[in-house]
């Protein structure tokens, strides 16, 4: 193993007197998915927004490809190379997938008419194509406003906007919040290639979700937190369904017991 | 606006360099374009409507060019507050401060000229006035509070500041402003008496602003900030600021309107008519506007001021009392209201069915 894209370790986080997270050690390598697993409240929500630089973490450190780094702010780990894909889409409905998949760096003319600020949408359509067809994502014309568009393919442009942000820089890293909430069985299917396939262009990918068939489908690892612990850490090749819910419920002794003890 | 020209230029024939022909289950179909015209253009079917019916009915006085300046000309108030209002509701906020800054600009305006300064400065003070009140409303609305709240807030202060400017009284006899008033341009020997100043600013308004609004960065970053100000955010623009730039081109668009009725009547009154708001507030709901923000344009806000004096000057000619005017016009946005949800309904109920064959074909 390399260095891992994404390392955290002894990430704490107190809300008051609450202990969201306890300890968590976690990383993600080049190119690999990880699942994070856990019940309603266990701190998996709350350790992607430590990811992504939502929320600074009251102790621990957070490593990108080896480098230390402390995110004040979503931009810091947005500089870093940590695209967060939120649950609710980040979608502006109005415009159209090309607007879209290049707002906050849109491509602007050359010549005087750029010194003005005038956008080259014609380049911009071309490039989400590209893009688009790069990762096997062509779903509807890049003319076409969001709202649209179905479930599924705004999805698909959500991710596909993030998967072209981490890949400017080199082997970023993708953090996204139940990307299959609210999708169809044949939508699911859709967003779960892509998901593969971004992590087999080399994006570290960490995944929350619910959705155990999902995990099993898309993931290299498991990790699952029970009230603020990691307390499973697993390939998915060959683990146990039980044991899993066993961990996420609780009813299961946490793997690393001497650890917490 | 831009997205939804580009969907119906886009939905006949794809971009020259998609590498599969077009029709391969990509396009929408066809019934779909029909409707989404019908939805972004329908106002302007309606306006054609109108004037046919009109050439008709008042036939010989109405459909000739002199009658259609004085349309022009009647609308082109309206048109600017249209699209101060119109800016804001596209960024997501609603300027109800507007009479009142109409009010303080042309007296900050009336107060420079009768001291003696140059036009130009009169005019620099004026739509000065506009760029302050906008920052302000927006700097507040930023902290968080409701902007309607705001800027009724704000319409009360600037009324009662464009009093204390003009000492309870008017600023009359401001005939250096003529030029962008009255005054008639383009004139032709005695066959074309020229058009009139306010309806030149106001063209030239609308085209700077629409081109503003669909071709630049900024401009699309701000119809994008009243469609998902959270998503403009998350891509990493400050959103909050091109918050504060809608609310400064509403106030120097409030300023300007201000600024063309004083020049049109010579006074600077400190009266701030709500009647403004209201009217300008008719045109862009009749434009489709939607309130949530991110939709809209500013051609078909043009449209629904012209459709106000349309009707009003048809009424005038075949002598209806002028009341009638406002009610047809509140019965056409009612009316208007209802086929956009029909419309809006059919094309959902298409797409639905649409969208499922595109992912069996093509994902």
């Amino acid at each position: 193993m390399g260095t891992p894209a994404l390392a955290l370790s002894g990430i704490e986080l107190h809300y008051g007197f609450v202990r969201a997270l306890d300890g968590i050690d976690f990383h993600v390598e080049p190119g690999e998915v990880v699942g994070l697993l856990g019940d309603n409240g266990a701190g998996k929500s709350t350790l992607l927004k430590v990811m992504s630089g939502a929320h600074r973490p009251s102790h621990g450190t957070i490593h990108v490809h080896g480098v230390e780094q402390s995110f004040h702010a979503p931009s810091d780990a947005a500089d870093a190379g940590i695209q967060m894909v939120y649950q609710d889409l980040s979608l502006v409905e109005p415009q159209d997938i090309a607007t879209n998949l290049n707002l906050g760096q849109e491509t602007l003319r050359r010549g005087p008419l750029g010194w003005l600020g005038f956008v080259d949408r014609k380049e911009m359509r071309r490039t989400s194509e590209k893009e688009l067809d790069r990762l096997g994502v062509r779903t509807a014309p890049m003319t076409r406003p969001v709202e649209m568009l179905s479930g599924g393919q705004r999805q698909v442009v959500a991710l596909a906007r993030s998967a072209i942000r981490v890949n400017g820089e080199s082997q970023g890293i993708l953090l996204l919040d139940e990307p299959t909430a609210a999708l169809g069985y044949e939508q699911t299917k859709n967003v779960e290639s892509l998901i593969r396939r971004m992590a087999d262009s080399g994006i570290a990918i960490v995944v929350v979700t619910h959705d155990l068939p999902l995990c099993y489908e898309v993931t290299d690892r498991i990790v699952i937190l029970n009230r603020g612990r990691k307390v499973a850490d697993l390939p998915t090749a060959g683990a146990d369904r039980d044991h899993i819910v066993g961990w996420i419920t609780g009813s299961r002794p946490s793997m690393f017991a001497e650890a917490s003890a | 606006m831009t997205s939804s020209e580009a969907t119906v230029a886009g939905a006949g024939n794809s971009p020259g360099s998609a590498p599969a022909p077009a029709g391969a289950g990509q396009d929408m179909p066809r019934a779909v374009s029909v409707l989404v015209f019908f939805r972004d253009r329908g106002i302007f079917v309606l306006w054609g409507l109108l004037i046919a019916v009109f050439a008709f009915w008042c036939s010989p006085y109405f459909f000739k060019v002199d009658n259609a300046l004085l349309i022009a000309n009647a609308a082109a108030l309206t048109a600017l507050f249209a699209a101060g209002v119109g800016i804001g509701i596209m960024t997501g906020v609603l300027d109800l401060s507007l009479p009142g800054t109409a009010a303080v600009a042309s007296c900050v305006c009336g107060w420079v000229l009768t001291h003696g300064h140059a036009t130009w400065l009169g005019l620099a003070a004026g739509l000065a006035t506009g760029v302050v009140v906008g920052m302000v409303n927006g700097l507040i609305t930023i902290r968080g509070f409701n902007p309607i709240i705001v800027t009724i807030g704000t319409l009360s202060v600037l009324s009662g500041l464009a009093a204390v400017i003009a000492g309870g009284y008017t600023f009359p006899g401001l005939t250096q402003l003529e030029f962008m008033g009255t005054h008639r341009y383009l004139k032709v020997g005695d066959s074309f008496a020229g058009i009139p100043a306010p309806v030149f600013i106001v063209a030239a308004v609308f085209f700077v602003g629409t081109i503003f609004l669909t071709r630049t960065r900024d401009g699309i970053r701000l119809m994008a900030v009243g469609g998902n100000a959270e998503a403009v955010r998350r891509a990493g623009i400050h959103a909050d600021r091109y918050k504060v730039l809608g609310f400064v081109l509403s106030g120097v668009l409030a300023s300007l309107g201000g600024l063309v009725s004083t020049a049109v009547v010579t006074e600077a009154n400190p009266n701030a008519s709500p009647q403004i708001i209201f009217n300008a507030l008719t045109a862009v709901a009749l434009a489709g506007v939607a309130l949530t923000g991110g939709r809209g344009s500013l051609p078909r806000v043009l449209v629904g001021a012209l459709i106000l004096a349309t009707i009003s000057n048809g009424l005038t000619i075949r002598g209806v009392q002028p009341y009638w005017a406002t009610v047809c016009t509140g019965a056409l946005l009612l009316g208007s209201l209802l086929v956009e949800r029909l419309l809006q309904t059919a094309v959902s109920e298409r797409l639905m069915t649409a969208n499922l064959s595109v992912h069996e074909k093509k994902v």
